[in-house]
């Protein structure tokens, strides 16, 4: 029964105490950014992003590492020695490795599995794509990343969406592309061209699981979260305005794809009439004037967030496994303490 | 920093009143980074008359709505602007922005309420694209 505590009742501490405890914070940080005033709503994507992900990876991360170290070097295991005597083999850490990595995978696997591209359709109807993608590429050349990378779908109601987490490929309804023109196609590719270059199906996904394996601290997000995805969509608009594409056929395309007959909720972003409502009025602001970039401070923050990560990989190593132990040992205790 | 849009105005007088954004202006053409109120003064009076204490109590108005850093130097203060004339023209853009859609309010609203848009509001919001085009048609 004690053996069991630290794996069972230690992952389930991280997840539902500390996990939250972090996302608290992250809540703190992210009301401050928030908050700021250059750049408006779309104000430090990236660090809110890095800030809304890390609440839930870096604590997984650091007892995930800690654990590792502590099985690899047979190191401390103080409670083993304290609570088993010396001569017992001391394998909790272990469980409590497979214990967490187990529960984290299965919260997240539901947001893996839910990124799904739409089934491509019949060559015909690519090749029909195609032909008009062409002369769009043509007049468009900002476009030209997406050659090869557009694919024709007759899933019922998909309007246009990027799919593929690590080579993100463009989806077009025929449906929708029969509905609108040239201009807001090539306007409509501009914006879904920016979540290409990002990665963005994989920086959804991997927000999704975050927020899964951390459903207290998801409580505590889901505002920001929300926020966020909006400012993300407007943020890619706004770079697809810089890079070429018009404003007024982009806010017409984005319409027509909320229109109710379009259930794809990854159709050129959100329906919500206010999200709909701000990306539009400021494409009309586009359409006056030309958007520039502000506080994009996207390289520093992959920088900050990677020497986090790699401090989180390598600091239980060198500072010993306290927090580990405390935890071991506390799990213990409190078995002891209500079981006898 | 706390603004209110001033209608009919353009540029930094859309967030900025007539002497603090001649103060302003000043400030960023003669690149002040670190000014005493006498330094704008001097400046400000090649152009016209003007009393120290009006000056003063623009710039003391200016660093209370955030324009503008001050730190103690004995009986005075030095005073420096906390972002470049672009980055306040930017940031003004946006404020503007988002005073028409409600911006910010707006997204904070998306927490308390997601409403989907009704057919009628992405006609009301296709009419309101038809009608700019026809403006810059125009």
């Amino acid at each position: 029964m004690t053996e069991a505590a630290f794996p069972i009742l230690g992952a389930a501490f991280v997840l539902m105490c500390v996990l939250p405890l972090c996302s608290l914070l992250a809540k703190g940080v992210l009301w401050q950014l928030e908050q700021g005033e250059r750049g408006g709503a779309l104000h430090e994507l990236d660090l809110r992003y890095a800030v809304l992900t890390s609440a839930s990876v870096l604590p997984v991360v650091w007892f995930l590492s800690s654990g590792l170290h502590q099985v690899w070097s047979g190191g401390s295991a103080l409670a083993c020695l304290l609570d088993h005597g010396a001569s017992e083999e001391c394998v909790e850490t272990a469980f409590f490795l497979l214990a967490l990595i187990g529960l984290t995978a299965l919260l997240a696997w539901p947001a893996w599995r839910e990124h799904v591209a739409p089934p491509t359709a019949s060559p015909d109807v690519n090749r029909a794509l195609s032909d008009r993608l062409e002369s769009i590429f043509t007049s468009h050349p900002a476009l030209e990343d997406l050659r090869g990378r557009v694919r024709a779908t007759c899933a019922p109601d998909f309007a246009i969406g990027t799919h593929g987490l690590f080579r993100p490929r463009v989806f077009v309804g025929t449906a929708f592309a029969a509905r609108i023109s040239d201009e807001m196609l090539a306007s409509a590719l501009g914006h879904e061209s920016e979540h290409v270059r990002s990665l963005d199906p994989l920086r959804y996904v991997v927000l999704r699981a975050t927020q899964a394996v951390n459903p207290l601290g998801r409580l505590l997000l889901a505002p920001h979260v929300a926020r966020w995805h909006a400012a993300r969509e407007a943020h890619c608009d706004r770079e697809a305005v810089i890079r070429g594409s018009s404003p007024l056929p982009l806010a017409e395309a984005i319409l027509q794809a909320a229109r109710p007959s379009v259930r794809e909720q990854v159709a050129l972003g959100a329906r919500d009439a206010v999200v709909l409502t701000f990306r539009v009025r400021m494409l009309m602001a586009f359409s006056e004037r030309q958007p520039s970039r502000c506080c994009d401070t996207g390289p520093a923050v992959g920088q900050g967030v990677l020497l986090i990560l790699v401090l989180a990989i390598v600091l239980p190593g060198q500072i010993g496994s306290t927090v580990l132990d405390t935890l071991h040992a506390g799990s213990e205790h409190a078995v002891h303490y209500f079981v006898r | 920093m706390s603004f209110r849009i001033r209608p009919g105005k353009r540029g930094i007088e859309l967030r900025l009143h007539d002497l603090e954004a001649v103060i302003m202006e000043v400030v960023w053409s003669k690149r002040l980074t670190s000014f005493a109120v006498s330094e704008v003064l001097a400046e400000l009076e090649k152009r016209r008359e003007i009393a120290y204490t009006t000056v003063m109590t623009t710039v003391a108005r200016l660093h209370d709505k955030g324009v503008l850093d001050r730190v103690r130097d004995g009986r005075r203060y030095l005073y420096s602007p906390k972002l470049t004339r672009e980055q306040f023209l930017e940031s003004t853009a946006w404020t503007v922005l988002d005073e028409a859609v409600g911006g910010q309010t707006a997204m904070a609203m998306l927490v308390d309420k997601v409403s989907e848009a009704s057919a009628g509001e992405l006609d009301a919001l296709e009419q309101l694209i038809r009608q700019r085009r026809e403006e810059l048609g125009s």
